[in-house]
Protein backbone atom coordinates (compact mmCIF):
# COMPACT_ATOMS: atom_id res chain seq x y z
CA UNK A 1 0.00 0.00 0.00
CA UNK A 2 1.33 3.54 0.51
CA UNK A 3 2.56 4.03 -3.16
CA UNK A 4 -0.62 6.72 -3.40
CA UNK A 5 -3.58 6.94 -0.83
CA UNK A 6 -5.28 9.14 -4.02
CA UNK A 7 -8.08 7.37 -5.42
CA UNK A 8 -8.82 8.70 -8.62
CA UNK A 9 -12.44 9.38 -9.74
CA UNK A 10 -11.98 7.18 -13.01
CA UNK A 11 -10.42 4.31 -10.13
CA UNK A 12 -13.69 4.79 -8.19
CA UNK A 13 -15.62 4.44 -10.88
CA UNK A 14 -14.07 0.91 -11.95
CA UNK A 15 -14.15 -0.36 -7.97
CA UNK A 16 -17.78 0.57 -8.45
CA UNK A 17 -18.43 -1.69 -11.34
CA UNK A 18 -16.56 -4.40 -10.17
CA UNK A 19 -18.46 -4.36 -7.02
CA UNK A 20 -21.99 -3.70 -9.42
CA UNK A 21 -23.27 -0.57 -7.31
CA UNK A 22 -24.42 2.08 -9.36
CA UNK A 23 -22.85 5.17 -7.57
CA UNK A 24 -25.09 8.99 -8.47
CA UNK A 25 -22.59 12.25 -8.19
CA UNK A 26 -23.26 12.86 -4.99
CA UNK A 27 -22.12 9.75 -3.57
CA UNK A 28 -18.71 9.76 -5.61
CA UNK A 29 -17.98 12.85 -4.10
CA UNK A 30 -19.00 12.10 -0.49
CA UNK A 31 -17.22 8.75 -0.91
CA UNK A 32 -14.14 9.65 -2.61
CA UNK A 33 -12.49 11.72 0.41
CA UNK A 34 -14.05 9.37 2.97
CA UNK A 35 -12.41 5.71 1.30
CA UNK A 36 -9.29 8.41 1.07
CA UNK A 37 -9.10 9.23 4.63
CA UNK A 38 -10.07 5.37 5.74
CA UNK A 39 -7.04 3.91 3.14
CA UNK A 40 -4.37 6.70 4.84
CA UNK A 41 -5.44 5.29 8.23
CA UNK A 42 -4.75 1.86 7.21
CA UNK A 43 -0.96 2.46 6.07
CA UNK A 44 0.16 2.49 9.89
CA UNK A 45 0.32 -1.52 9.04
CA UNK A 46 3.36 -0.74 7.51
CA UNK A 47 5.29 0.12 10.66
CA UNK A 48 4.57 -4.03 11.10
CA UNK A 49 7.22 -6.15 10.51
CA UNK A 50 5.95 -9.56 8.86
CA UNK A 51 9.09 -11.04 7.40
CA UNK A 52 8.58 -15.18 7.63
CA UNK A 53 4.91 -14.11 9.13
CA UNK A 54 2.57 -16.47 8.07
CA UNK A 55 -1.19 -15.25 7.20
CA UNK A 56 -3.84 -15.91 9.05
CA UNK A 57 -7.32 -16.58 7.25
CA UNK A 58 -9.39 -18.52 10.04
CA UNK A 59 -8.55 -18.71 13.76
CA UNK A 60 -9.39 -22.26 14.65
CA UNK A 61 -7.55 -24.99 13.41
CA UNK A 62 -10.12 -27.00 11.24
CA UNK A 63 -9.00 -28.09 8.21
CA UNK A 64 -11.26 -29.75 5.52
CA UNK A 65 -14.74 -31.06 7.21
CA UNK A 66 -16.22 -32.90 5.44
CA UNK A 67 -19.98 -34.91 5.67
CA UNK A 68 -21.50 -38.08 4.13
CA UNK A 69 -23.11 -37.78 0.67
CA UNK A 70 -26.80 -38.59 1.77
CA UNK A 71 -29.76 -36.79 -0.19
CA UNK A 72 -31.90 -35.13 2.33
CA UNK A 73 -35.08 -32.95 2.72
CA UNK A 74 -34.71 -29.93 0.83
CA UNK A 75 -37.55 -26.86 -0.04
CA UNK A 76 -40.12 -27.50 -2.21
CA UNK A 77 -39.84 -25.43 -5.58
CA UNK A 78 -42.74 -23.52 -3.99
CA UNK A 79 -40.75 -22.59 -1.15
CA UNK A 80 -37.82 -21.82 -2.83
CA UNK A 81 -39.00 -19.57 -5.17
CA UNK A 82 -41.62 -17.52 -2.41
CA UNK A 83 -38.59 -15.47 -2.05
CA UNK A 84 -37.81 -14.43 -5.92
CA UNK A 85 -38.92 -11.18 -6.98
CA UNK A 86 -39.87 -12.75 -10.16
CA UNK A 87 -40.83 -16.14 -11.45
CA UNK A 88 -41.83 -18.18 -14.56
CA UNK A 89 -42.58 -21.51 -14.92
CA UNK A 90 -41.24 -22.40 -11.80
CA UNK A 91 -38.17 -20.89 -12.53
CA UNK A 92 -36.40 -17.42 -10.96
CA UNK A 93 -36.85 -14.78 -13.89
CA UNK A 94 -33.98 -12.48 -14.85
CA UNK A 95 -33.51 -10.06 -17.51
CA UNK A 96 -32.29 -10.66 -20.61
CA UNK A 97 -28.53 -12.13 -19.95
CA UNK A 98 -27.26 -12.23 -23.58
CA UNK A 99 -27.99 -10.10 -26.51
CA UNK A 100 -30.15 -11.80 -29.37
CA UNK B 1 -48.29 -8.85 38.54
CA UNK B 2 -45.09 -6.19 38.07
CA UNK B 3 -42.68 -8.74 36.11
CA UNK B 4 -40.22 -6.18 35.34
CA UNK B 5 -38.00 -6.43 37.87
CA UNK B 6 -38.06 -10.22 37.79
CA UNK B 7 -34.75 -12.55 36.35
CA UNK B 8 -36.15 -15.04 33.71
CA UNK B 9 -35.34 -17.77 36.61
CA UNK B 10 -37.31 -15.38 39.25
CA UNK B 11 -40.33 -15.68 36.46
CA UNK B 12 -39.98 -19.38 34.99
CA UNK B 13 -40.34 -20.22 39.08
CA UNK B 14 -43.68 -18.14 38.86
CA UNK B 15 -44.73 -20.05 35.96
CA UNK B 16 -43.90 -23.28 36.99
CA UNK B 17 -45.95 -22.78 40.26
CA UNK B 18 -48.64 -21.91 38.55
CA UNK B 19 -48.76 -18.51 39.75
CA UNK B 20 -48.61 -16.72 36.00
CA UNK B 21 -49.63 -18.10 32.73
CA UNK B 22 -47.53 -17.65 29.59
CA UNK B 23 -49.98 -16.03 28.05
CA UNK B 24 -49.97 -13.41 31.25
CA UNK B 25 -46.06 -13.23 30.44
CA UNK B 26 -46.17 -12.37 27.08
CA UNK B 27 -49.08 -10.09 26.90
CA UNK B 28 -47.39 -8.16 30.30
CA UNK B 29 -43.85 -7.63 27.63
CA UNK B 30 -45.86 -6.97 24.80
CA UNK B 31 -48.11 -3.90 26.37
CA UNK B 32 -44.39 -2.74 28.18
CA UNK B 33 -42.93 -2.93 24.64
CA UNK B 34 -45.79 -0.79 23.18
CA UNK B 35 -45.33 1.70 25.48
CA UNK B 36 -41.73 1.92 25.87
CA UNK B 37 -40.74 1.17 22.71
CA UNK B 38 -41.74 3.94 20.58
CA UNK B 39 -39.60 6.01 22.54
CA UNK B 40 -36.33 4.33 22.11
CA UNK B 41 -37.15 2.12 18.82
CA UNK B 42 -35.03 -0.84 19.75
CA UNK B 43 -37.96 -3.10 17.26
CA UNK B 44 -38.20 -3.00 13.64
CA UNK B 45 -40.81 -5.84 14.03
CA UNK B 46 -43.16 -6.65 17.02
CA UNK B 47 -43.86 -10.47 16.61
CA UNK B 48 -47.25 -9.79 18.27
CA UNK B 49 -48.93 -12.89 16.81
CA UNK B 50 -45.58 -15.32 17.17
CA UNK B 51 -45.33 -14.69 20.66
CA UNK B 52 -48.97 -15.11 21.91
CA UNK B 53 -48.76 -18.58 19.99
CA UNK B 54 -45.87 -19.72 21.71
CA UNK B 55 -47.07 -18.63 24.97
CA UNK B 56 -50.79 -20.86 24.14
CA UNK B 57 -48.59 -24.06 23.26
CA UNK B 58 -46.58 -23.19 26.54
CA UNK B 59 -49.82 -23.11 28.56
CA UNK B 60 -51.22 -25.94 26.95
CA UNK B 61 -48.26 -28.42 27.77
CA UNK B 62 -48.50 -27.04 31.50
CA UNK B 63 -52.09 -28.40 31.28
CA UNK B 64 -51.29 -31.41 29.99
CA UNK B 65 -48.70 -31.96 32.24
CA UNK B 66 -46.20 -32.30 29.51
CA UNK B 67 -42.52 -31.35 29.70
CA UNK B 68 -41.24 -27.91 29.30
CA UNK B 69 -38.63 -26.72 27.29
CA UNK B 70 -35.67 -24.98 29.75
CA UNK B 71 -36.39 -21.44 28.31
CA UNK B 72 -40.28 -21.82 29.03
CA UNK B 73 -41.29 -18.60 30.46
CA UNK B 74 -38.46 -16.37 29.35
CA UNK B 75 -38.97 -13.35 26.89
CA UNK B 76 -36.77 -12.84 23.68
CA UNK B 77 -35.49 -10.28 20.95
CA UNK B 78 -33.82 -11.43 17.93
CA UNK B 79 -31.24 -9.09 16.06
CA UNK B 80 -32.98 -8.47 12.87
CA UNK B 81 -29.90 -10.40 10.99
CA UNK B 82 -31.07 -13.83 12.72
CA UNK B 83 -33.45 -15.29 9.73
CA UNK B 84 -36.54 -16.50 11.36
CA UNK B 85 -39.17 -18.95 9.53
CA UNK B 86 -42.26 -16.80 8.71
CA UNK B 87 -41.40 -13.73 10.20
CA UNK B 88 -39.66 -10.44 7.93
CA UNK B 89 -35.93 -10.16 8.07
CA UNK B 90 -34.59 -7.29 6.96
CA UNK B 91 -30.82 -7.01 8.44
CA UNK B 92 -32.04 -3.47 8.79
CA UNK B 93 -31.04 -2.71 5.33
CA UNK B 94 -33.91 -1.74 2.34
CA UNK B 95 -32.44 -4.11 0.34
CA UNK B 96 -34.34 -6.78 2.47
CA UNK B 97 -37.15 -5.01 3.23
CA UNK B 98 -40.12 -7.48 2.82
CA UNK B 99 -38.22 -10.75 3.31
CA UNK B 100 -40.04 -13.53 4.58
CA UNK B 101 -37.10 -16.34 5.31
CA UNK B 102 -38.27 -20.13 4.31
CA UNK B 103 -36.00 -21.39 7.12
CA UNK B 104 -34.34 -20.01 10.65
CA UNK B 105 -31.33 -19.47 12.04
CA UNK B 106 -29.63 -22.68 13.63
CA UNK B 107 -28.90 -20.70 17.25
CA UNK B 108 -32.83 -19.53 16.58
CA UNK B 109 -34.39 -22.72 16.15
CA UNK B 110 -32.62 -24.09 19.25
CA UNK B 111 -34.22 -21.76 21.48
CA UNK B 112 -37.47 -21.78 20.27
CA UNK B 113 -37.57 -25.81 20.50
CA UNK B 114 -36.85 -24.84 24.07
CA UNK B 115 -40.43 -23.06 24.15
CA UNK B 116 -38.37 -19.84 24.55
CA UNK B 117 -41.02 -16.63 23.44
CA UNK B 118 -40.02 -14.12 20.71
CA UNK B 119 -41.30 -10.50 21.34
CA UNK B 120 -39.82 -8.97 18.21
CA UNK B 121 -36.62 -8.15 15.98
CA UNK B 122 -34.25 -5.64 16.93
CA UNK B 123 -32.61 -2.85 14.77
CA UNK B 124 -29.23 -2.77 13.87
CA UNK B 125 -26.69 -1.21 11.73
CA UNK B 126 -27.54 -2.24 8.16
CA UNK B 127 -26.20 -6.23 7.98
CA UNK B 128 -24.41 -5.16 11.37
CA UNK B 129 -22.28 -2.81 9.59
CA UNK B 130 -21.69 0.23 12.15
CA UNK B 131 -21.33 0.85 15.86
CA UNK B 132 -24.01 3.06 16.74
CA UNK B 133 -27.38 2.02 14.75
CA UNK B 134 -27.23 5.08 12.89
CA UNK B 135 -26.51 3.46 9.65
CA UNK B 136 -29.63 0.99 9.62
CA UNK B 137 -31.95 1.64 6.99
CA UNK B 138 -35.18 2.31 8.89
CA UNK B 139 -34.12 4.46 11.87
CA UNK B 140 -31.48 5.16 14.76
CA UNK B 141 -32.35 3.43 17.95
CA UNK B 142 -32.05 5.77 21.25
CA UNK B 143 -30.07 4.62 24.22
CA UNK B 144 -32.57 3.69 27.08
CA UNK B 145 -30.11 6.12 29.38
CA UNK B 146 -30.69 9.02 27.68
CA UNK B 147 -32.70 8.78 24.35
CA UNK B 148 -30.04 11.84 22.92
CA UNK B 149 -27.23 8.90 22.57
CA UNK B 150 -26.67 6.40 20.52
CA UNK B 151 -27.10 2.69 22.23
CA UNK B 152 -24.21 1.75 20.65
CA UNK B 153 -23.98 -1.03 17.84
CA UNK B 154 -23.87 -2.92 15.62
CA UNK B 155 -26.74 -5.32 18.10
CA UNK B 156 -27.99 -1.87 19.76
CA UNK B 157 -31.64 -2.45 19.14
CA UNK B 158 -30.80 -5.73 21.29
CA UNK B 159 -28.87 -3.99 23.72
CA UNK B 160 -31.37 -1.41 24.46
CA UNK B 161 -34.73 -4.19 24.40
CA UNK B 162 -32.63 -5.41 27.69
CA UNK B 163 -31.40 -2.15 29.17
CA UNK B 164 -35.31 -0.87 28.74
CA UNK B 165 -36.64 -4.42 29.89
CA UNK B 166 -38.46 -4.86 27.09
CA UNK B 167 -37.46 -8.46 26.87
CA UNK B 168 -35.05 -11.29 29.53
CA UNK B 169 -32.20 -11.65 26.88
CA UNK B 170 -31.71 -11.01 23.15
CA UNK B 171 -29.63 -12.51 20.40
CA UNK B 172 -26.74 -10.53 18.88
CA UNK B 173 -23.92 -10.78 16.55
CA UNK B 174 -20.53 -9.64 17.59
CA UNK B 175 -18.05 -9.43 14.49
CA UNK B 176 -15.94 -6.32 15.73
CA UNK B 177 -17.54 -5.94 19.17
CA UNK B 178 -20.98 -5.44 18.17
CA UNK B 179 -22.17 -7.11 20.85
CA UNK B 180 -19.47 -6.22 23.63
CA UNK B 181 -19.54 -2.41 22.82
CA UNK B 182 -23.56 -1.91 22.66
CA UNK B 183 -23.57 -4.04 26.32
CA UNK B 184 -21.13 -1.40 27.86
CA UNK B 185 -23.11 2.06 26.67
CA UNK B 186 -26.56 0.45 27.39
CA UNK B 187 -25.21 -0.89 30.78
CA UNK B 188 -26.02 -4.78 30.44
CA UNK B 189 -24.15 -8.20 29.68
CA UNK B 190 -23.06 -9.78 26.61
CA UNK B 191 -21.16 -12.02 25.68
CA UNK B 192 -18.74 -12.62 22.49
CA UNK B 193 -18.14 -16.40 21.94
CA UNK B 194 -15.32 -17.85 21.05
CA UNK B 195 -15.48 -18.12 17.14
CA UNK B 196 -16.65 -21.78 16.14
CA UNK B 197 -18.89 -21.92 19.21
CA UNK B 198 -22.29 -20.63 18.26
CA UNK B 199 -23.46 -21.69 14.90
CA UNK B 200 -23.33 -18.90 12.05
CA UNK B 201 -25.73 -20.65 10.18
CA UNK B 202 -28.80 -18.73 8.48
CA UNK B 203 -27.61 -15.29 9.76
CA UNK B 204 -26.82 -12.78 7.06
CA UNK B 205 -23.37 -12.75 6.58
CA UNK B 206 -20.90 -9.92 7.49
CA UNK B 207 -17.73 -11.18 7.91
CA UNK B 208 -17.38 -15.23 7.79
CA UNK B 209 -14.27 -15.44 9.34
CA UNK B 210 -15.16 -13.03 12.11
CA UNK B 211 -19.02 -13.36 13.07
CA UNK B 212 -19.76 -14.77 16.25
CA UNK B 213 -23.55 -14.67 17.28
CA UNK B 214 -24.06 -14.49 20.67
CA UNK B 215 -26.76 -13.04 23.74
CA UNK B 216 -27.03 -10.42 26.00
CA UNK B 217 -29.38 -10.35 29.18
CA UNK B 218 -28.95 -8.34 32.48
CA UNK B 219 -27.33 -11.32 34.90
CA UNK B 220 -24.80 -13.52 33.53
CA UNK B 221 -26.96 -16.53 34.47
CA UNK B 222 -29.02 -16.18 32.01
CA UNK B 223 -26.06 -15.91 29.57
CA UNK B 224 -24.89 -19.03 30.51
CA UNK B 225 -28.28 -20.54 30.36
CA UNK B 226 -28.86 -19.18 26.73
CA UNK B 227 -25.04 -20.03 25.87
CA UNK B 228 -25.36 -23.69 26.94
CA UNK B 229 -28.51 -24.02 24.91
CA UNK B 230 -27.02 -22.23 21.58
CA UNK B 231 -23.70 -23.35 21.60
CA UNK B 232 -21.97 -26.88 19.82
CA UNK B 233 -21.17 -28.65 16.57
CA UNK B 234 -23.65 -27.40 13.65
CA UNK B 235 -23.24 -29.35 10.59
CA UNK B 236 -24.81 -25.97 8.65
CA UNK B 237 -21.88 -24.64 9.63
CA UNK B 238 -18.58 -26.28 8.79
CA UNK B 239 -16.59 -23.82 11.17
CA UNK B 240 -18.30 -24.97 14.12
CA UNK B 241 -16.41 -27.46 16.47
CA UNK B 242 -16.76 -30.61 17.99
CA UNK B 243 -15.88 -29.50 21.31
CA UNK B 244 -17.73 -30.37 24.21
CA UNK B 245 -20.04 -27.66 25.43
CA UNK B 246 -19.85 -27.42 29.60
CA UNK B 247 -23.00 -26.89 31.57
CA UNK B 248 -21.95 -23.45 32.17
CA UNK B 249 -25.16 -23.15 34.75
CA UNK B 250 -23.34 -25.17 37.18
CA UNK B 251 -20.42 -24.32 37.54
CA UNK B 252 -20.61 -20.52 38.41
CA UNK B 253 -19.29 -20.64 40.67
CA UNK B 254 -16.07 -23.07 39.96
CA UNK B 255 -13.39 -20.80 39.71
CA UNK B 256 -11.47 -19.79 42.16
CA UNK B 257 -10.84 -16.31 42.24
CA UNK B 258 -8.12 -16.14 45.24
CA UNK B 259 -4.62 -16.46 43.37
CA UNK B 260 -6.26 -15.81 39.64
CA UNK B 261 -4.23 -13.61 37.27
CA UNK B 262 -5.78 -10.98 35.82
CA UNK B 263 -4.24 -9.58 33.18
CA UNK B 264 -4.17 -5.63 32.07
CA UNK B 265 -2.83 -4.46 28.97
CA UNK B 266 -1.59 -1.13 29.00
CA UNK B 267 -2.61 -0.39 25.64
CA UNK B 268 -6.40 -0.24 26.79
CA UNK B 269 -5.89 2.10 29.38
CA UNK B 270 -4.26 4.61 27.48
CA UNK B 271 -4.33 7.09 24.38
CA UNK B 272 -7.96 8.08 23.95
CA UNK B 273 -9.73 6.53 26.81
CA UNK B 274 -11.99 8.75 29.06
CA UNK B 275 -10.85 9.38 32.29
CA UNK B 276 -14.16 8.03 34.02
CA UNK B 277 -14.19 4.94 31.93
CA UNK B 278 -10.11 4.14 33.07
CA UNK B 279 -11.70 4.84 36.56
CA UNK B 280 -14.78 2.58 36.39
CA UNK B 281 -13.04 0.11 34.68
CA UNK B 282 -9.49 -0.06 36.94
CA UNK B 283 -12.28 -0.12 40.14
CA UNK B 284 -13.93 -3.56 38.62
CA UNK B 285 -10.36 -5.05 38.57
CA UNK B 286 -9.96 -3.82 41.96
CA UNK B 287 -12.85 -5.65 43.06
CA UNK B 288 -11.72 -8.75 41.75
CA UNK B 289 -8.62 -7.81 43.70
CA UNK B 290 -10.51 -7.27 46.98
CA UNK B 291 -11.49 -11.56 46.68
CA UNK B 292 -8.04 -12.19 45.98
CA UNK B 293 -6.89 -11.81 42.24
CA UNK B 294 -3.51 -11.37 41.60
CA UNK B 295 -3.77 -7.58 38.76
CA UNK B 296 -0.90 -8.00 36.55
CA UNK B 297 0.33 -5.47 33.83
CA UNK B 298 0.68 -7.07 30.62
CA UNK B 299 1.39 -5.83 26.83
CA UNK B 300 -0.28 -6.52 23.47
CA UNK B 301 2.08 -4.69 21.50
CA UNK B 302 0.16 -4.51 18.22
CA UNK B 303 -3.35 -3.50 19.68
CA UNK B 304 -2.93 -0.22 17.75
CA UNK B 305 -2.71 -2.48 14.54
CA UNK B 306 -6.43 -4.01 15.25
CA UNK B 307 -8.76 -1.21 13.36
CA UNK B 308 -6.57 -1.04 10.23
CA UNK B 309 -6.30 -5.36 10.36
CA UNK B 310 -10.22 -4.94 11.09
CA UNK B 311 -11.10 -2.66 8.35
CA UNK B 312 -9.33 -4.19 5.57
CA UNK B 313 -10.19 -8.24 6.28
CA UNK B 314 -13.40 -7.55 7.17
CA UNK B 315 -14.55 -4.90 4.08
CA UNK B 316 -12.66 -8.18 2.12
CA UNK B 317 -15.09 -10.55 3.65
CA UNK B 318 -18.14 -8.11 3.30
CA UNK B 319 -17.97 -7.36 -0.10
CA UNK B 320 -17.76 -10.79 -1.33
CA UNK B 321 -20.57 -12.10 1.38
CA UNK B 322 -22.45 -9.14 -0.30
CA UNK B 323 -22.17 -10.19 -3.73
CA UNK B 324 -25.39 -12.84 -3.25
CA UNK B 325 -27.82 -9.41 -3.12
CA UNK B 326 -28.65 -9.37 -6.86
CA UNK B 327 -32.06 -8.66 -6.76
CA UNK B 328 -33.31 -12.16 -8.26
CA UNK B 329 -33.34 -14.65 -5.65
CA UNK B 330 -34.56 -12.31 -2.51
CA UNK B 331 -34.18 -8.93 -2.01
CA UNK B 332 -35.90 -5.48 -3.63
CA UNK B 333 -34.85 -5.05 -7.04
CA UNK B 334 -35.43 -2.58 -9.77
CA UNK B 335 -37.73 -2.53 -12.51
CA UNK B 336 -37.06 -1.71 -16.41
CA UNK B 337 -33.11 -2.51 -16.58
CA UNK B 338 -32.07 -3.17 -20.19
CA UNK B 339 -29.36 -5.87 -19.10
CA UNK B 340 -28.19 -8.05 -15.66
CA UNK B 341 -25.20 -6.20 -15.19
CA UNK B 342 -27.59 -2.83 -15.15
CA UNK B 343 -30.12 -4.83 -13.38
CA UNK B 344 -27.36 -5.67 -10.76
CA UNK B 345 -26.16 -1.80 -10.73
CA UNK B 346 -29.43 -0.59 -10.30
CA UNK B 347 -30.47 -2.72 -8.02
CA UNK B 348 -27.87 -2.23 -5.26
CA UNK B 349 -27.20 1.17 -6.14
CA UNK B 350 -30.22 2.14 -5.67
CA UNK B 351 -31.23 -0.10 -2.37
CA UNK B 352 -27.93 -0.63 -0.54
CA UNK B 353 -27.79 1.94 2.53
CA UNK B 354 -24.13 4.24 2.23
CA UNK B 355 -22.58 2.49 4.81
CA UNK B 356 -22.90 -0.67 2.89
CA UNK B 357 -21.54 0.89 -0.04
CA UNK B 358 -18.52 2.63 1.32
CA UNK B 359 -17.42 -1.07 3.26
CA UNK B 360 -18.42 -2.96 -0.23
CA UNK B 361 -16.23 -0.71 -1.87
CA UNK B 362 -13.05 -0.42 0.48
CA UNK B 363 -12.71 -4.53 0.48
CA UNK B 364 -13.27 -4.59 -3.19
CA UNK B 365 -10.33 -2.52 -3.62
CA UNK B 366 -8.22 -3.89 -0.90
CA UNK B 367 -8.87 -7.66 -3.32
CA UNK B 368 -8.45 -5.87 -6.67
CA UNK B 369 -5.62 -6.17 -8.60
CA UNK B 370 -2.38 -4.71 -7.61
CA UNK B 371 -3.71 -4.41 -4.45
CA UNK B 372 -4.12 -7.90 -2.83
CA UNK B 373 -0.57 -8.06 -1.21
CA UNK B 374 -0.34 -5.00 0.35
CA UNK B 375 -3.59 -4.65 1.76
CA UNK B 376 -5.50 -8.19 2.55
CA UNK B 377 -2.33 -10.67 2.54
CA UNK B 378 -0.45 -7.72 5.03
CA UNK B 379 -3.29 -7.56 6.89
CA UNK B 380 -3.92 -11.07 7.13
CA UNK B 381 -0.44 -11.19 8.29
CA UNK B 382 -0.25 -9.16 10.98
CA UNK B 383 -4.06 -11.04 12.32
CA UNK B 384 -1.07 -13.18 13.33
CA UNK B 385 1.26 -10.98 15.03
CA UNK B 386 -2.09 -10.10 16.80
CA UNK B 387 -3.36 -13.37 17.78
CA UNK B 388 0.24 -14.87 18.97
CA UNK B 389 -0.08 -11.89 21.40
CA UNK B 390 -2.94 -13.21 23.02
CA UNK B 391 -1.62 -16.80 22.79
CA UNK B 392 1.49 -15.73 24.78
CA UNK B 393 -0.65 -13.49 27.31
CA UNK B 394 -2.73 -16.38 28.57
CA UNK B 395 0.12 -18.01 29.28
CA UNK B 396 0.84 -15.89 31.88
CA UNK B 397 -2.07 -14.72 33.00
CA UNK B 398 -5.81 -16.60 33.65
CA UNK B 399 -7.87 -13.98 32.04
CA UNK B 400 -7.66 -10.53 30.37
CA UNK B 401 -9.57 -7.31 31.59
CA UNK B 402 -9.85 -4.62 29.82
CA UNK B 403 -12.60 -1.34 28.71
CA UNK B 404 -15.12 -2.30 25.55
CA UNK B 405 -15.05 1.32 24.21
CA UNK B 406 -13.22 4.11 25.10
CA UNK B 407 -16.31 6.56 25.87
CA UNK B 408 -19.79 6.10 27.31
CA UNK B 409 -22.67 6.60 24.66
CA UNK B 410 -21.97 9.66 22.47
CA UNK B 411 -24.78 12.19 20.66
CA UNK B 412 -26.75 10.34 17.89
CA UNK B 413 -25.11 12.08 15.07
CA UNK B 414 -21.97 13.21 16.02
CA UNK B 415 -19.76 11.03 14.35
CA UNK B 416 -22.31 10.26 11.47
CA UNK B 417 -20.28 12.05 8.65
CA UNK B 418 -16.60 10.80 9.59
CA UNK B 419 -16.81 7.22 8.87
CA UNK B 420 -13.36 6.94 10.16
CA UNK B 421 -14.28 8.04 13.46
CA UNK B 422 -17.11 5.72 13.86
CA UNK B 423 -14.79 2.83 12.70
CA UNK B 424 -12.47 3.68 15.80
CA UNK B 425 -15.00 3.43 18.68
CA UNK B 426 -14.68 -0.33 18.12
CA UNK B 427 -10.34 -0.04 19.00
CA UNK B 428 -11.00 -2.15 22.01
CA UNK B 429 -13.03 -4.69 21.40
CA UNK B 430 -11.50 -5.70 17.48
CA UNK B 431 -8.39 -7.28 18.38
CA UNK B 432 -10.54 -9.86 20.51
CA UNK B 433 -12.35 -10.63 16.97
CA UNK B 434 -9.21 -11.04 15.12
CA UNK B 435 -7.83 -13.47 17.42
CA UNK B 436 -11.15 -15.41 17.89
CA UNK B 437 -10.64 -15.90 21.65
CA UNK B 438 -14.19 -14.82 23.36
CA UNK B 439 -15.25 -11.67 25.48
CA UNK B 440 -17.63 -11.26 28.53
CA UNK B 441 -18.91 -7.88 28.70
CA UNK B 442 -20.42 -6.35 31.84
CA UNK B 443 -21.31 -3.49 33.40
CA UNK B 444 -19.27 -1.71 35.86
CA UNK B 445 -20.58 1.78 36.85
CA UNK B 446 -21.40 5.02 35.50
CA UNK B 447 -20.10 8.71 34.44
CA UNK B 448 -21.28 11.55 35.80
CA UNK B 449 -24.21 12.40 33.56
CA UNK B 450 -25.32 9.07 34.75
CA UNK B 451 -24.20 7.11 31.44
CA UNK B 452 -23.10 3.57 31.98
CA UNK B 453 -19.87 2.54 31.97
CA UNK B 454 -18.65 -1.27 30.48
CA UNK B 455 -15.78 -3.60 31.01
CA UNK B 456 -14.63 -6.97 29.27
CA UNK B 457 -13.25 -10.67 30.84
CA UNK B 458 -11.12 -11.75 27.51
CA UNK B 459 -10.52 -15.85 28.30
CA UNK B 460 -8.36 -18.09 25.79
CA UNK B 461 -10.18 -20.12 22.97
CA UNK B 462 -13.22 -22.09 24.46
CA UNK B 463 -12.79 -20.77 28.07
CA UNK B 464 -16.43 -19.23 28.25
CA UNK B 465 -16.97 -21.06 31.37
CA UNK B 466 -14.11 -19.20 32.91
CA UNK B 467 -16.10 -15.97 31.56
CA UNK B 468 -19.27 -16.91 33.34
CA UNK B 469 -18.18 -18.16 36.22
CA UNK B 470 -15.96 -14.45 37.17
CA UNK B 471 -18.54 -12.62 35.47
CA UNK B 472 -21.43 -14.47 37.85
CA UNK B 473 -19.34 -13.59 40.44
CA UNK B 474 -18.61 -10.07 40.01
CA UNK B 475 -22.18 -9.79 40.13
CA UNK B 476 -22.96 -11.28 43.47
CA UNK B 477 -20.17 -8.70 45.62
CA UNK B 478 -21.04 -5.66 42.74
CA UNK B 479 -24.90 -4.27 41.60
CA UNK B 480 -24.28 -2.15 38.69
CA UNK B 481 -26.51 -5.30 36.59
CA UNK B 482 -29.43 -4.46 38.46
CA UNK B 483 -29.11 -0.52 37.86
CA UNK B 484 -32.40 0.32 35.40
CA UNK B 485 -33.10 3.76 33.10
CA UNK B 486 -36.27 5.56 34.12
CA UNK B 487 -38.27 5.49 31.23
Amino acid sequence: MSASNKITPEELDHIAKLARIDLTDDEKKTYLPQLESVLEYLDILNKADTTNIKPTFRVNEQKNVFHQDEVKESFSQKDALSTATKTKDGYFEVVATIKK
Amino acid sequence: MDLQNLSFKQTRHLLLDKQITAVEIANYFLARTKEIDPKIKAFITITEKEIIDQAQRIDEKIKKGEKLGKLAGAVMAVKDIFLTKGIQTTSSSQVLNGYIPQYSSSIYQKLIDEDVMIIGKTNTDPFAFGASTENSGYFTTKNPWNIEMVPGGSSGGSAAAVAADLCHFALGTDTGGSIRQPSSLCGVSGIKTTYGRNSRYGITAMASSFDCPGVFARDVEDIALVTEITAGLDPHDATTCDIEVPKYTENLKKINIKGLKIGLPKEYFTGSIDPEVKEKVLNAAKEFEKQGAILVDISLPSTDLGIAVYYILIPSEISANMARYDGIRFGQSVDGAPDIVSYYMQTRGKYMEPEVKRRILIGTYALSSGYYDAYYTKAAKVRTLIKNEFVEAFKNVDVILAPCSPTPAWKIGAKVNDPLQMYLADVYTVCINVAGVPGLALPCGFNNQNLPIGFQLIGNFFEEEKLFSLGHQFQQFTDYHQKRPQL
